[in-house]
């Protein structure tokens, strides 16, 4: 059950079987503690890309948390059910960071080198101003009632931020191999996708909706 | 991984009744009490006597409540993890006493006065779970000390802290505390493989819960929960009450105020809102003294116009949950009703409409998180491995940060476990122990949220100020309860974490009461023990004189006589004689006595076809000590008016 395009460094202490996740062995249920090396892609025996498959990340999520969940361990002795019970932890945090392409894109970005968003707060050039003038024309179309605006704006900005994430992935497809300009033009672009979500939050559009879509077609 | 022989049992601890379940290869059965197969619900009631010792628990003491409201503990629930502070609405409702604990280390615990004694909550409910304990006991026949108890998907950490400590005080372990809807879910999809995701919307008592979970290769993933943990039937009645209360104060310049009238208001409201399930009005009448009497009809139009605030707060909250799971109606496949609150219509009828589908009821709503529980206790226990629950934290958890700020360090609806980690440091030259103030709440002020306590940090290593950088792990674990540790990151050491919960038990206090408790067990035990041993003496002596009017004159007369008397001088034996022992030696030899007409009995009763003859003393004694004198209530009184 070895993960493809992924060789791990170590074996099941005790049975020897090859692991898929460096936590848990899926033949005598060992549990590990992670090794310094290990990332959140590796904790769910996946890849370190950014393109992910959705349904595989999942069911690899619900195996290895079967695996690793304090619920198994009940009458284990209490190092064990604590090594459980953080495990679990570790593997939630990984789950819901790559199961959110902007935050797998931040990720990838931050274990590349950085710069995080509390190092750099900067957005690409013209962004600011841009959202300022939507907000104006948001405002000038609530004053009026104009539904019909709201509507069009909430379908451009929903198509702008698609746009930003196309973007996105294909830098941080390659974000370990990107030069240190390149990885400020991610991280701007990380940036911006906070204000295009309340944006959109504020015009009473879901902004998962949009993503929702996207996935079903 | 577990033995064997290793019993975990399930308990759904109410607001108003408790249960007790567990699991084999069948599937989940629930543990009847003493009356019958049929006696499955606990009420959560503990009567008290005089002088503040416990009189019954149950159905027993619910029969009480009205005669002797300050002594009779109901909807204690709604205490626990509770500070006097957070309670003013319940403290003028319920009618027994309520005070805030003195601490000097300022915790505001809720304490229930008896006489000149004093219970918290979790003891409270700690006696409910003995009973419940007891149940599981006489049907294993050994003793449990594991259990799976059920909490509703809102209770703050807090709250879990005291349902565990209530275990910990009957005796048990409480290898698992899962949330309500969780359960209930769990009971409805156990034969299901397919995958689906279902909504619960739980109304109990007291507390009101949504969930909303996905089924998928036999995994539970709770995607959002939402709720309110002081919202329930009980405030339905309390609708009808207030009616009740201002329309006699208007018409008759009367106030409602003694606690046993109050008692019996409430318990007429709560069949007014039964009746009002299946019929469209309820006539209401209350002699209210000196010939007076207030009477009017409830409509179940009134009511539901009554209700509707309370049930539109928990549609929105159903609104808020599919918002935060990001679904939509025609996303859910099924919406399953829990709690005896979800039989008023109305309540039905607003779910139906919130998520476009007719609510699904094959279970009983009161069993239903019981059984789960049962379920879960099951899996514990390895009888079963191929499900897992994946629940989530219904509160953010935060810090107090400068100016009053809640800082979040881990949303509402975040899976669990989950942990997250922050770097306090030192304000002052030399200082040793850092003060964090750790929240649960969703709004941005601390004077908003709920404090959990206050985590001290000892140990640190003096350095001068802002130099130590101490790494504080916050942890939430599959119960939903937090556990923090810390560690100076220069000297890597592992700082001590003292924590003064602000409305909780510390663990000294929770070790002497399950010292305490343990102790008053056994006298309660040894008393029904002797109430056991005369009991079925006094049976014996009974079946022996019916046989003797019957079957006497087979008999000798010297040997009648010496029965005759003989049963007169047990009986009164059975009176007077404390000892256990003592009773049931001379009960085996009285029977080895009664052997020779026994056998004549038999021969004769077979002859004259007669077969049933010495069975009918074993009702009659039944119905004597079942038959309670309930009059006597005192003026006024309410009632209900048949239609």
């Amino acid at each position: 059950m070895a993960a493809d395009g992924l060789n791990l460094p170590v074996k099941c202490l005790n049975c020897h079987s090859a692991l898929t996740t460096p936590i848990v062995c899926d033949g005598c249920h060992s549990l590990y503690p992670p090794p310094p090396w290990a990332d959140h892609f590796s904790l769910l025996g996946l890849p370190r890309t950014y393109a992910i498959d959705e349904k595989r990340l999942n069911s690899c999520f619900r195996a290895i948390a079967r695996g690793v969940h304090p619920d198994r361990f009940v009458g284990e002795p209490e190092e064990v059910r604590s090594l459980a019970t953080r495990l679990s932890a570790e593997l939630n945090q990984a789950f819901d960071v790559l199961s959110d392409p902007v935050r797998r894109a931040d990720y990838l970005l931050e274990i590349a080198g950085g710069p995080s968003a509390a190092e750099m707060r900067e957005v690409p050039g013209d962004f600011l101003a841009d959202v300022m003038m939507l907000r104006e024309e948001i405002d000038q179309a609530r004053t009026t009632g104009d539904d019909d605006a709201l509507r069009r704006h909430s379908e451009s900005i929903a198509a702008r931020r698609q746009d930003t994430l196309r973007q996105i992935a294909v830098l941080a497809e390659s974000a370990a191999d990107l030069d240190e300009p390149r990885r400020r033009v991610l991280r701007k672009l990380l940036n911006s996708m906070k204000y295009y979500d309340n944006l959109l939050a504020e015009l009473a559009v879901d902004p998962f909706a949009a993503s929702a879509r996207t996935t079903n077609d | 991984m577990t033995d064997d022989h290793d019993i975990i049992i399930g308990i759904d601890l109410g607001t108003t009744n408790s249960l007790v379940a567990y699991a084999d290869e069948a599937g989940p059965h629930l543990i009847a009490g003493p009356a019958g197969e049929d006696d499955v619900l606990l009420p959560s009631v503990v009567a008290f006597d005089d002088a503040g010792r416990v009189a019954q628990i149950g159905s027993e003491a619910r029969a009480h409540a009205v005669e002797r409201p300050a002594t009779t503990v109901y909807s204690i629930k709604r205490l626990m993890g509770m500070g006097v502070a957070d309670l003013t609405d319940d403290l003028s409702r319920l009618p027994y006493s309520i005070e805030r604990r003195s601490q000097e280390d300022g915790r505001d615990v809720a304490t229930v006065m008896i006489g000149d004694k004093c219970y918290t909550p979790p003891e409270i409910s700690a006696m409910i779970l003995r009973e419940l304990k007891m149940r599981a006991e006489r049907h294993f026949g050994c003793p449990v000390t594991k259990a799976v108890i059920t909490v509703p998907a809102q209770f703050d950490d807090a709250q879990r802290q005291a349902t565990r400590d209530a275990g910990q005080i009957a005796g048990l372990d409480v290898v698992r505390i899962i949330n309500e809807p969780t359960a209930a879910a769990l009971a409805y999809g156990l034969d299901r493989t397919e995958h689906a995701t279902i909504a619960v919307y739980d109304l109990g008592g007291g507390t009101f819960d949504i969930s909303i979970l996905r089924l998928e290769d036999g995994v539970f993933e709770v995607l959002a929960t939402n709720g309110d943990t002081h919202l329930g039937g009980d405030d339905f009645d309390h609708t009808l009450i207030d009616l009740f209360t201002r329309e006699i104060r208007e018409q008759f310049g009367i106030d409602i105020t003694t606690p046993s009238i109050k008692q019996q208001l409430r318990t007429l409201s709560e069949n007014i809102k039964i009746r009002l399930s299946d019929r469209d009005s309820a006539p209401v009448e209350i002699a209210i003294g000196a010939g007076r009497v207030y009477r009017r009809s409830v409509t179940r139009g009134e009511f539901e116009t009554m209700i509707a605030p309370l049930v539109d707060r928990t549609i929105e909250a159903c609104s808020r949950a599919m918002k935060t799971a990001k679904l939509t109606p025609e996303n859910i496949q099924q919406v399953v009703l829990v709690g005896g609150s979800t039989r008023v219509p109305f309540v039905r009828r607003r779910v139906a409409e919130v998520f476009q589908r007719q609510p699904y009821t094959a279970l009983n709503p009161e069993q239903v998180v019981a059984l789960g529980a049962g379920v879960q206790a099951s899996l514990l226990a390895g009888v079963q491995r191929d499900i897992l629950l994946l629940d989530v934290t219904p509160l953010s958890l935060g810090i107090e940060t400068l100016g009053g700020a809640m800082g979040k360090l881990i949303p509402a609806n975040t899976r669990v476990p989950c942990r997250a980690s922050e770097t306090f440091t030192t304000f002052k030259d030399g200082q040793t122990n850092v003060k964090i103030n750790v929240l649960q709440g969703e709004r941005e002020l601390v004077k908003d949220c709920r404090s959990l306590g206050v985590f001290e940090l000892q140990g640190v290593p003096p350095m001068p100020a802002g130099i130590p950088k101490i790494d504080v792990t916050f942890l939430i674990d599959q119960n939903g309860i937090l556990n923090v540790s810390a560690t100076e990151r220069r000297s890597a050491q592992t700082a001590s974490v003292q924590i003064i919960p602000s409305h909780g038990l510390t663990r000294d206090e929770v070790k002497r009461m399950q010292a305490e408790a343990l102790q008053h067990a056994r006298e309660d035990m040894a008393a029904h023990h002797l109430i056991d041993v005369r009991t079925t003496l006094e049976f014996d002596l009974h079946k022996a004189e019916q046989m003797v009017e019957r079957y006497g004159q087979l008999l000798d007369v010297s040997g009648r006589d010496a029965l005759v008397a003989e049963i007169r001088g047990l009986l009164e034996l059975a009176k007077q004689c404390t000892d256990p022992h003592v009773l049931n030696e001379r009960r085996e030899a009285f029977n080895r006595m009664t052997i020779p007409l026994a056998e004549l009995a038999i021969t004769a009763s077979l002859s004259s076809d007669d077969g049933a003859a010495g069975q009918e003393p074993a009702c009659k004694i039944g119905q004597e000590t079942r038959e309670n004198n309930r009059g006597g209530f005192g003026q006024p009184t309410l009632r209900s008016v048949e239609t």
